[in-house]
């Protein structure tokens, strides 16, 4: 009798692990690979990372935009190329002055595959400006989507240079959680990601008010880590964990949306798939 | 005559815009609040609630002696003054020291510690008698055991003697980690009256409160004018606040944080999970305050995103006396680390994360007189009258 209970309980032991040792997959919409990173962490080094954190894909957008194509040309099934406006990272606060620009990204657009154009950063009026304006046709003109680091009165103005645009607001505007339900109501066409915020969830638990937001907009929202700087590689492990902890808290098809299937039904619109 | 009254006018224009001249006036109100907040000191010591030994003469006495001993390092190699040297204002003056390994941050300043709520660079312990143990275990610093601590001071007839002359205990009676954690105590209390003197900043904000334009005449100009810039357009004292010129917390100010290829230094991000892990925290059995009213700031923090790559927010006091800079001795000289602040480097750092940090754009006068100023913040420690030796019961001891 007792050789029996030892068998069944090593039974379940060796069921449970088998059941634990899958991960809850990820998408990562938020993933720079910028110049001053590939020294100090090789293309194949970073890939290792990504494939470390357990990442389904990574949305990758990088200053110059040879970072991703290095990334891409590694691993084409784990990254979702997206094109940034900028040929090194000190061009987050003048790109959207610069007419150069628009041509590099025409030109960019034209040779390869890109999901979005982003992550740029603007703010209010400027994205009015020629350049950001040329920006947003360009988008259209692929039917890929604009990753916009901006506040609210800047997604507003490039939706209404063109209300079919798709626009995944980065770090959801840093917004609280009724703005953000706001603007998701009013645009249709809106996502947002949760990169580099902390307010939404603790380790184990999401906070009410965005519970009600997840709950409101079951398909429109992701995650991200945001690699800003190259050390900041080294947090997309822990960043991985520390989401994977605090989906557990949320009904499991809507962790799955906001996991990943929000993030793949993005990408597979702007790739044609 | 009106020619006369033309020139006196012109002249005294010209003597108030020279570089070099700034009355107590030329500070804005807000720059007035924002200096006369840097001061007094220094400020009251108050009990470390936690440490029984904090305050108390025969621990100070025994702390100081133990500081000084190499026994408390694996193969009495290494005392906590070898690193943090009286000399060089209690640290070691190089980038990056080797205790037993390479260490890969730079050696502070153990002065006017009592004050702080975090200790270490990456704030991993909430006590300064834990963060006294941490360098004595740490395989790369002291390298040595609680066991090995413990075999140390019931060994030497005088260290025991003034352990049970301090804490009224037998260290043979105790525990390793009992024994360990008062020597720490100990070490603590020491530490604690490592407060710097009154500096030439502290008698011109004295004197600007009391509006004694002839003691504030004696401050430098261009120290002065560096004053100016620092709580004013310079934000400074966004961070470097209050009488200790620190806010005691965290920041990421895009020092790179790599230590080797493939390996970073994770600051307080790491530092939050070693406090939370470590046994010696204030939420564990060796906190001495039984109200546990000092507990709640442990207890409450977490880790966030922004806290990887954040390292200490130094206090500047004796700060030209530190070099070199940085969580990682990077920068070497005080002028570097102005021009760091003048070309900060925008691009490593999160547009939401550090938003008062911008270049400071500091012409050559600028810093130069910044410089002036960050100088007048050095002093040497506070001396206080000698007592009579409160081990006289351990002479006979150390005879033997």
């Amino acid at each position: 009798m007792k050789v029996i209970y030892i068998s069944a309980g090593l039974m379940l032991a060796c069921f449970g692990s088998a059941v634990a040792a899958e991960p809850v997959q990820l998408i990562d919409t938020h993933i720079h690979y910028s110049h001053d990173a590939w020294d100090m962490l090789p293309p194949a080094q970073a890939i290792k990372v990504l494939r470390k954190a357990g990442l389904k894909q990574a949305f990758v957008s990088s200053s110059s935009d040879d970072g991703t194509q290095l990334l891409y040309g590694q691993a084409p099934d784990l990254i979702v190329p997206v094109l940034r406006p900028y040929r090194k990272r000190g061009e987050l606060s003048t790109w959207f002055k610069d007419p150069t620009v628009v041509d590099m990204i025409a030109d960019r657009l034209a040779k390869n595959t890109y999901a979005g154009i982003g992550e740029f950063h603007i703010f209010g009026d400027d994205a009015n400006r020629p350049v950001m304006k040329s920006v947003v046709q360009l988008a259209r003109k692929y039917g890929i989507f604009l990753h916009a680091h901006s506040d609210a009165a800047a997604v507003i103005n490039i939706f209404k240079q063109n209300p079919q645009a798709r626009v995944l607001w980065a770090h959801s505007g840093f917004a609280e959680p009724d703005e953000i339900g706001e603007m998701l109501t009013r645009f249709p066409n809106l996502r947002a990601d949760l990169a580099f915020r902390n307010d939404h969830a603790t380790s184990d638990s999401v906070d009410p008010d965005w519970r009600q937001l997840f709950l409101a907009h079951p398909d429109r929202i992701m995650i991200g880590t945001d690699t800003y700087a190259p050390e900041r590689w080294y947090y997309v492990v822990e960043h991985a964990d520390w989401t994977r902890a605090w989906l557990k808290d949320l009904p499991g098809d809507l962790a799955e949306k906001i996991a990943w299937k929000n993030a793949q039904a993005l990408a597979d619109w702007a790739l044609k798939k | 005559m009106n020619v006369l009254k033309s020139l006196s006018i012109l002249l005294t224009t010209a003597i108030l815009t020279m570089p070099g001249v700034l009355a107590a006036e030329d500070f804005s109100p807000s720059e007035r609040a924002t200096i006369l907040s840097l001061g007094p000191w220094p400020p009251a010591l108050v009990q470390d609630s936690g440490n029984r030994a904090s305050g108390d003469l025969k621990a100070i006495e025994f702390g100081k002696k133990l500081f000084n001993d190499k026994r408390l390092s694996k193969d009495d190699q290494v005392s906590c003054a070898d690193c943090h040297k009286p000399e060089l204002a209690f640290t070691d003056g190089m980038a990056l020291n080797e205790g037993y390994k390479k260490i890969t941050r730079n050696t502070p300043a153990v002065t006017n510690l009592r004050w702080n709520n975090w200790f270490g660079w990456g704030g991993e312990a909430d006590s300064l008698w834990a963060q006294s143990i941490r360098p004595i275990l740490s395989r790369n610093e002291m390298a040595a055991t609680p066991s090995g601590i413990r075999r140390v001071v019931i060994n030497d007839p005088d260290l025991s003697c003034r352990f049970k002359a301090t804490f009224n205990l037998d260290p043979a009676g105790l525990g390793k980690h009992e024994l360990l954690v008062l020597i720490a105590k100990a070490l603590a209390a020491y530490q604690e009256t490592l407060v710097t003197d009154v500096t030439a900043f502290d008698h011109f904000r004295d004197a600007l409160l009391a509006g004694d334009r002839n003691a504030m005449s004696r401050y430098p100009r261009a120290a002065r004018r560096g004053l100016k810039i620092f709580a004013g357009s310079g934000r400074c004292t966004f961070c470097h606040f209050g009488p200790r010129f620190s806010n005691g917390e965290f920041s990421n100010i895009g020092v790179p944080f790599f230590v080797a290829k493939g390996k970073v230094d994770q600051g307080r991000y790491g530092g939050i999970r070693t406090l939370k892990r470590s046994p010696y925290n204030l939420l564990g059995k060796f906190n001495d305050d039984g109200t546990a009213k000092n507990t709640v700031r442990t207890q409450h923090v977490t880790q966030r995103h922004r806290n990887w790559g954040e390292f200490k927010v130094p206090s500047l006091r004796n700060v030209a006396r530190t070099a070199p800079y940085m969580h990682n001795g990077s920068v070497a000289t005080l002028a570097d680390v102005v021009e760091f602040y003048s070309d900060l480097n925008e691009e490593r750092l999160h547009t939401d994360g550090e938003k008062i940090l911008r270049p400071l754009n500091l012409t050559d006068q600028n810093k130069t007189d910044l410089l002036a100023f960050l100088e007048t913040l050095s002093s040497g420690l506070v001396t206080k009258p000698g007592s009579p030796d409160p081990f006289r019961e351990c002479s006979s001891v150390s005879r033997q």
